[in-house]
């Protein structure tokens, strides 16, 4: 993307051509290929066939047949809208939140931190050493009736014996916000730790003080990061089901409970595939129409 | 921003006795420095000597540890960068990756709420000879167009002082010496202060009017390019500026507006006004195509020995051995009275007194000789 | 569905437990593409029973099995499995012992593309919940057992001898077995729940939750509105049961309707009251001072139980059918309940148990008597129409 073109005024060096036909670069190229044929072409080719499949009366579970059923599509969207609308509010809410979280732990690991910066770093991808699942359900431990946080909220006067966090829509949007904060505030670590800081001081010395400053170099020049960043999270934050299941009521399902559902547990592939891809789809078409709009490949 | 309020103070910029230290590291030693109004002034000294540093003082992106800073009668010493009446330009430039070419130029406008940027913007870049860039970003420009815009960008402001950190030094050497004209003729153009850092002596003497010399965290001397160059005060400055022969020698008597010295057993004379030592412990100081191969002076030394000899063109360099084993450096113009000298020829030397210096003698010799001058 | 894990530290416990959802929790976030390679492998089943299968067990002595975490006697000093120890001491047979089942669906959807295309699923006993086993059973994924090789077959309980799935146990050999009831925190509920209208009572509102396991939850409800799970009850009849659910949830009085975990929500508050398992319960009862409760309702709770099977595409049958008449010996049951904690399928096991520990010989969760037996009740086996429908609505109920 856009980290192709760097800042400096070195970048015009000569571009190397093709000197000889050769095969070497196909050769390296092969596994790749394969992995991406086998991993994704592969998948997405079955999961597209079994997505028009149709389920014969009386058959065994898990037996279906091509009927090329192309209103699976419409039944399965029909019935799941709104969980559907759901996975994509949820996701948005999470990454507009851990952009507000991540912004500014980036920006003082990147520029404030000193030696504490690896250490701080190390902090940020801490929660991977442990499983996802785990992490998840710890959340169910700490927001908890009886869990600290509400226990102290609770001595407050207007908090009344009835509050809850967990099981709600405000448990789920902030596990999923918790749960892919790190791949937040990477990208933008990445992104602001590459701005010039001379840059910065050119800002300064142009007359803009700390707060022009940031908005008109530091925000721009860490775009990239930006939209990596949300990228990153709001794709699998969609998709996810685990944190609607574990921290989540029966109203606040996303897609990928119904798709697991529908595929382990009904055994309706066919469904479970046409959720899919849509899903997919639509993700696809949402970051193709945000990578238009920010521009990304214009940027620095 | 519109609101903001930058200084519009004028006047010459006064550095009063400024330290900065990183602990106990003393990057700029007690300086003190007077800019005058309009001139084009050039800090020079080598790398790490505290120029930088010094500059970003200026500027307010470093607070000094010590001393006060003045343009003509307000105090700047603490002022926030972007209130002061200062620009610079970045030894790297750092230009805004992000923004136009026009953009950046008109970056410090828009700040200030200035209403006409397009006209200034233009007439900043027609000075540089880029205005067919403008729409280019940074990164598509060459680094020749990018220090041109950089001075661009800082001189659209109109500072009253604009500083340039070593601005040439990422340029090979030919379009160095464009730039070098380019900048004298800008400044001549827009009539404010220049102060030019640079670690590159013949830099300096092409372009300031008056250059500062640094040595670890201190100026050394001040003064036009031939002050400095015909009467260095220091080794340092004779060695940093150009080749110079430094000769131990005592101070037999100071009379009749001379001193005369021997040094082994010879003896040589010095105009006191030359003589820049209460010592009489010295350095004498010759400059190598101030020598010439004869015997017939007053300042003479005879019975040596060419040990080296190479032809640089316009002149013939010589190493000369005298008889007591200091190699000296001779240039000799390559005109009629060319003397053509082999290695191993015998050979005398003489030189005018008013081409001889006296330095204090508790110097190295070698203070500021081969110091990165042609990097 | 898990032996004693008192011995660990509480927060590991905990965590364990977690993981010990009957429903899939453990899949990960690949389900959307898994769907599309699963799917593809497992559509159109076919019929491999026996194509091809020859049992080396004679020759290879090995035996590969797949169970359910925490579910089996172990020595936490030694790091063995002291019954498995003596059956490959007296037997020489080497077995595999993994604990890959997390869940029936999923384990499910793992195995079942290769069961499919007759290839090696690399275990030759699995351990699934009776339904499952039912639809392995059915499709033909389990092969048929040799009873000459099973002497100790005659000393399974007699409520499980004849399953509807499984007449005669001619497949299948139950591991262990247990209750779903209705759970509660006695400080909270001093009375207890012991109907319906104590477990949504108005006092409980919002701190229900009920097991995300159809055949427990539902079967609680048919039987509360008046329905035997285990007989031929009809689709109106479900989705009536379906709807009280529905109405439940809406209501708000259930918060979450959850796999395992829900012990984690009566340990932590978020539950008072619970549709859950006996063995949970008696874990619980005895990690908190008594903190925690079990009944069956009064109109009735349901019996699960976990069956061995070999799956078709197993080379050691035989091998099985010996590890398998291992743990019907009196002896070797009791040792394995002394630590499980769950209904021991073997009740000439007690007087053994009663050697190692008088006081669990003497629990009802462990050798439930007629009694307890007479009030619950196994759900019926479903066609696969059936199936695909009721799980269909029960988990649309549930928010999915
Ligand atoms: N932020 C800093 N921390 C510590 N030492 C510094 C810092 N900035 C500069 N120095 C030191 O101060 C000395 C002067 O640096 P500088 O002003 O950049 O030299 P110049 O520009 O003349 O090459 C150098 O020895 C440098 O290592
Ligand atoms: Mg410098």
């Amino acid at each position: 993307m856009a980290f192709l073109h760097t800042a400096t005024g070195t970048s015009s060096g000569p571009k190397s051509g093709i000197k000889s036909k050769s095969w070497t670069p196909y050769l390296l190229l092969a596994p790749g290929l394969i992995w991406l044929i086998t991993f994704f072409i592969f998948p997405i080719i079955s999961l597209a066939s079994t997505s028009t499949m149709v389920r014969p009366e009386g058959a065994q579970i898990g037996t279906y047949v091509q009927e090329l059923r192309f209103a699976n599509y419409i039944d399965a969207f029909q019935a799941n809208q709104e969980q559907y609308i759901r996975s994509f509010i949820y996701a948005a809410l999470a990454t507009i939140l851990a952009l507000a979280i991540a912004y500014p732990l980036a920006y003082m690991i990147a520029f404030k931190s000193g030696k504490y910066r690896n250490i701080l770093l190390v902090l940020v991808v801490a929660p991977f050493f442990t499983s996802f699942l785990l992490r998840t359900v710890a959340w169910t431990q700490i927001l908890g009736d009886e869990g600290p946080i509400v226990s102290t909220l609770k001595l407050l006067p207007f908090v009344d014996e009835s509050m809850r966090l967990t099981s709600t829509p405000f448990a789920v949007v902030s596990g999923l916000t918790y749960n892919f904060l790190p791949f937040m505030t990477l990208p933008l670590y990445a992104s602001l730790e590459r701005i010039d800081p001379r840059t910065l001081e050119a800002s300064g010395d142009l007359y803009a003080n700390a707060f022009t400053t940031f908005r008109k170099v530091t925000v721009p020049l860490s775009l990239p990061g930006v939209v990596a960043g949300t990228l990153l999270t709001f794709i699998p934050a969609a998709g996810d089901y685990i944190n609607a299941a574990i921290l989540g009521n029966p109203n606040t399902r996303m897609i990928g409970n119904v798709i697991e559902s529908r595929f382990f547990a009904v055994v309706d592939y066919p469904t479970a595939a046409a959720l899919s891809f849509t899903l997919m789809a639509t993700i696809l078409i949402l970051v193709t129409l945000y990578i238009r709009r920010t521009n990304t490949d214009e940027l620095v | 921003m519109a609101n903001q309020k930058v200084s519009q103070d004028t006047g010459d910029l006064v550095l009063n006795r400024i330290s900065k230290f990183y602990g106990d590291f003393k990057a700029v030693d007690d300086l003190s420095l007077t800019v005058p109004d309009g001139s084009f002034f050039a800090l020079l000294g080598p790398s790490g000597c505290g120029k930088t540093t010094t500059l970003r003082m200026i500027a307010g992106l470093e607070e000094p540890s010590q001393g006060t800073i003045h343009i003509g009668e307000t105090d700047i010493t603490t002022q926030k960068p972007y209130r002061r009446n200062v620009n610079t330009v970045f030894q790297n430039y750092a230009l805004f990756p992000h923004l136009t070419i026009f953009e950046n130029v008109a970056f410090g406008l828009r700040r200030r709420g200035i209403k006409d940027v397009k006209a200034e913007v233009d007439k900043a870049l027609a000075l540089v000879e880029l205005g067919h860039l403008a729409e280019r970003k940074p990164g598509q420009l060459s680094g020749g167009q990018q220090q041109r815009i950089a001075v661009a960008r800082a001189i659209v402001n109109r500072p009253e002082v604009l500083l340039l950190d070593e601005p040439l030094g990422a340029l090979d050497l030919k379009l160095r010496r464009q730039m070098q004209i380019e900048l004298k003729r800008i400044q001549m153009e827009v009539g404010i202060t220049f102060i030019h850092v640079t670690h590159d002596q013949e830099e300096a003497m092409t372009m300031a009017d008056t250059i500062a010399v640094m040595n670890q965290g201190k100026i050394e001397q001040m003064g036009s390019a031939t002050d400095l160059y015909e009467a260095p005060r220091t080794a340092f400055v004779a060695n940093f500026l150009g080749q110079c022969n430094l000769i131990k020698a005592k101070v037999q008597s100071r009379a009749g507006g001379k001193a005369v010295v021997t040094a082994k057993g010879h003896t040589f004379e010095i105009p006191l006004s030359r003589v820049s030592t209460e010592n009489d412990s010295i350095l004498l100081g010759v400059r190598p195509e101030k020598l010439r191969l004869d015997d017939k002076g007053i300042n003479s030394i005879k019975d040596c020995v060419v040990t080296d000899r190479s032809f640089v063109g316009t002149s013939t360099q010589y190493l000369v051995r005298t008889p007591w084993d200091l190699e000296l450096v001779v240039f000799e113009q390559n005109d009629e009275g060319l003397h053509d000298l082999r290695v191993g020829d015998k050979v005398s030397l003489e030189w005018d007194p008013e081409h001889t210096f006296g330095l204090d003698g508790a110097q190295d010799v070698n203070a500021g000789a081969d110091l990165d001058d042609d990097e | 569905m898990k032996r004693d894990i008192e011995s660990l530290a509480p927060e590991t416990r905990a965590l364990i437990r977690a993981q010990l959802t009957r429903r899939s929790l453990l899949v990960g976030a690949g389900a959307v593409v898994g769907a599309g390679t699963l799917a593809a492998c497992g559509t159109g089943g076919s019929e491999t029973e026996g194509a091809g299968i020859v049992d080396v067990s004679d020759t290879e002595k090995i035996v590969r099995w797949a169970n359910w975490p925490l579910y089996l006697d172990f020595d936490e000093d030694a790091k063995v499995y002291p019954t498995l120890q003596q059956f490959e001491s007296a037997t020489g047979i080497t077995v595999t012992y993994t604990e890959d089942i997390d869940d029936n669906n999923s384990f499910y959807g793992k195995v079942q593309g290769q069961l499919a295309i007759g290839s090696d699923i690399g275990y030759d006993i699995v351990t699934p919940t009776d339904w499952m086993a039912a639809r392995f059973i059915e499709q033909g994924y389990a092969q048929e057992l040799d009873a000459a090789n099973i002497p100790n077959k005659g000393n399974i309980r007699e409520v499980l001898a004849n399953v509807g799935f499984d007449p005669g146990r001619n497949y299948s050999l139950t591991w262990q077995s247990g209750f779903a009831g209705f759970g509660w925190n006695v400080q909270k509920i001093p009375k207890g729940v012991r109907t319906m209208e104590d477990l949504f009572a108005p006092a409980n509102k919002g701190r229900v939750v009920v097991l995300s396991e159809l055949r427990d939850t539902i079967g609680v409800i048919l039987q509360y509105q008046g329905v035997d799970p285990s007989g031929p009850f009809t689709e109106d009849q479900y989705m009536n049961a379906i709807d009280f659910l529905k109405g439940k949830i809406a209501d708000g009085f259930i918060r979450k309707v959850r796999g395992n975990s829900y012990s984690e929500d009566l340990v932590n508050g978020d539950a008072v009251a619970v549709i859950g398992w006996s063995g949970d319960l008696f874990i619980l009862k005895s990690e908190n001072d008594g903190k925690f409760d079990f009944a069956i309702p009064e109109s009735g709770g349901t019996l699960w139980s976990d069956n061995m099977l070999v799956p078709s595409t197993s080379t050691h049958k035989k091998n099985a059918e010996l590890l398998m008449n291992h743990y019907y010996d009196p002896a070797v049951a009791a040792e394995v309940a002394a630590y499980v904690n769950y209904i021991c399928p073997v009740e000439a096991a007690q007087p053994e148990l009663e050697k190692i520990d008088p006081e669990l010989a003497a629990s009802p969760f462990i050798f439930p008597d007629a009694e307890t037996l007479s009030k619950v009740k196994v759900f019926r086996a479903l066609t696969a129409d059936e199936q695909t429908n009721f799980q269909a609505a029960f988990d649309e109920a549930i928010g999915n």
